[in-house]
């Protein structure tokens, strides 16, 4: 359930490590994992926490606004053979407007929703899905 | 004011004095028709097969002095036709629709049993295995709750993966569950029946991977003894299920 000013981790390379949304993009409900939304990045990941990678070349700056995919919810989401699942927390991955990763990796489980909607770069890049 | 017309006109006045007469003649008569047959109705109304559109309104019959209601009483429809009416059913129709199709999904029956109330059931607390038939990685996890809901019987798994808790429901009964398995037990009952607290930070279990990789191996030393391959597989510990 991602609306105005949730707050999400972000749990890719690109330098941000909490953003807040500002937007869903395309639909007029809240997002779920898959879904797209406009952030706002409030929190870049400092040099010492993320290694060398946002050292000094982190692709993205506090208060920069991005386009994001939402791959974890606190929300259940029920899938179609009627399981459930549920995350610890809220996270996306920021992406450019034409939905490329802007980070290279990522780190954190991401759901299966995301097959679905097509979301296939991020799947192929999460180290495990559930 | 009449007597002039009247006078002039003596036959006229003969025949309306005439028209006049027959006319509340013809409507004493109607009148008394109407009553006549009224009474005849009230008279019929006491047996219960007669319809409503008789005397629907007629509340008191002075004869008889019966009061009759302007409810009518209809025969019930199945003993109009012929035949008598059965009692219904005593057995609970959801409940028998639920163990009809626990039948066809589960004709072992291994599923109900492995959740069963019995002292070799799984139970809350448990870490459970979760195979799927359409691939993916298996989802193992400590069971927080177990809902018990005819045909809709499902399990809360939870497991943190990569530092991140997951909690996960599974249908039971669902084809594409291929398994569950008991990968540890708790060492002593759970004395709640939902364990909602292991969510907070304190009694957290964490990951159970570990617990995983052991019962693997565990089953690895059952494989190598017996017979290879899949059939092996059920030489583990109890509680264990395929179909």
């Amino acid at each position: 359930m991602i609306q105005l000013k949730s707050m999400l981790n972000c749990i890719d390379n690109s330098g941000a490590a909490i953003v807040e949304c500002a937007m869903v993009i395309g639909q007029k409900r809240h997002a779920s994992i898959g879904d797209r939304i406009v952030v706002v990045v409030q929190k870049q990941r400092d040099a010492g926490a993320a290694g060398m990678a946002a050292a000094s070349g982190a692709k993205v700056k506090r208060g920069d606004i991005r386009h994001a995919v939402v791959v974890r919810t606190k929300q259940k989401v029920t899938r179609r053979d009627g399981s459930c699942i549920k995350f610890d927390d809220n996270a996306c991955v920021l992406i450019n407007k034409s939905g490329d990763p802007i980070g290279s990796r990522i780190n954190g489980v991401v759901g299966m929703e995301l097959r679905k909607k097509k979301w296939s770069r991020i799947l192929s890049m999460a180290p495990s899905q559930a | 004011m009449n007597v002039t017309p009247l006078a002039r006109r003596p036959l006229s006045c003969l025949k309306t004095s005439l028209l006049r007469q027959a006319r509340e003649q013809k409507m004493f008569s109607r009148s008394l028709a109407t009553e006549v047959q009224a009474v005849a109705a009230a008279a019929t109304s006491k047996t219960p097969s007669q319809g409503p559109d008789q005397n629907f309104y007629r509340l008191v019959d002075k004869k008889t002095k019966s009061v009759r209601s302007a409810f009518a009483l209809y025969p019930p429809p199945l003993a109009a036709a012929g035949k008598p009416l059965s009692p219904p059913s005593t057995t609970n129709p959801v409940a028998a629709l639920h163990d009809l199709q626990i039948k066809k999904l589960d004709p072992t029956g291994a599923r109900t049993a492995l959740f069963a109330r019995t002292r070799e059931a799984a139970k809350v607390g448990d870490i459970l295995l979760v195979t799927h038939r359409r691939g993916g990685e298996p989802f193992a996890g400590v069971c927080l709750s177990i809902r018990r809901a005819g045909i809709d019987t499902a399990v809360l798994l939870r497991n943190h993966i990569g530092k991140v808790g997951v909690e996960m429901w599974f249908k039971i009964y669902n084809r594409n569950v291929a398994g569950i398995e008991i990968v540890k037990r708790r060492l002593k009952r759970a004395r709640r029946a939902r364990l909602t607290y292991m969510r907070k930070p304190k009694h957290d279990m964490g990951s159970v991977a570990e617990f995983v990789s052991a019962w693997r191996k565990s089953r690895r030393v059952f494989q190598t003894k017996g017979a290879k391959g899949k059939a092996a597989g059920q030489g583990g510990q109890g509680g264990k299920k395929k179909k």
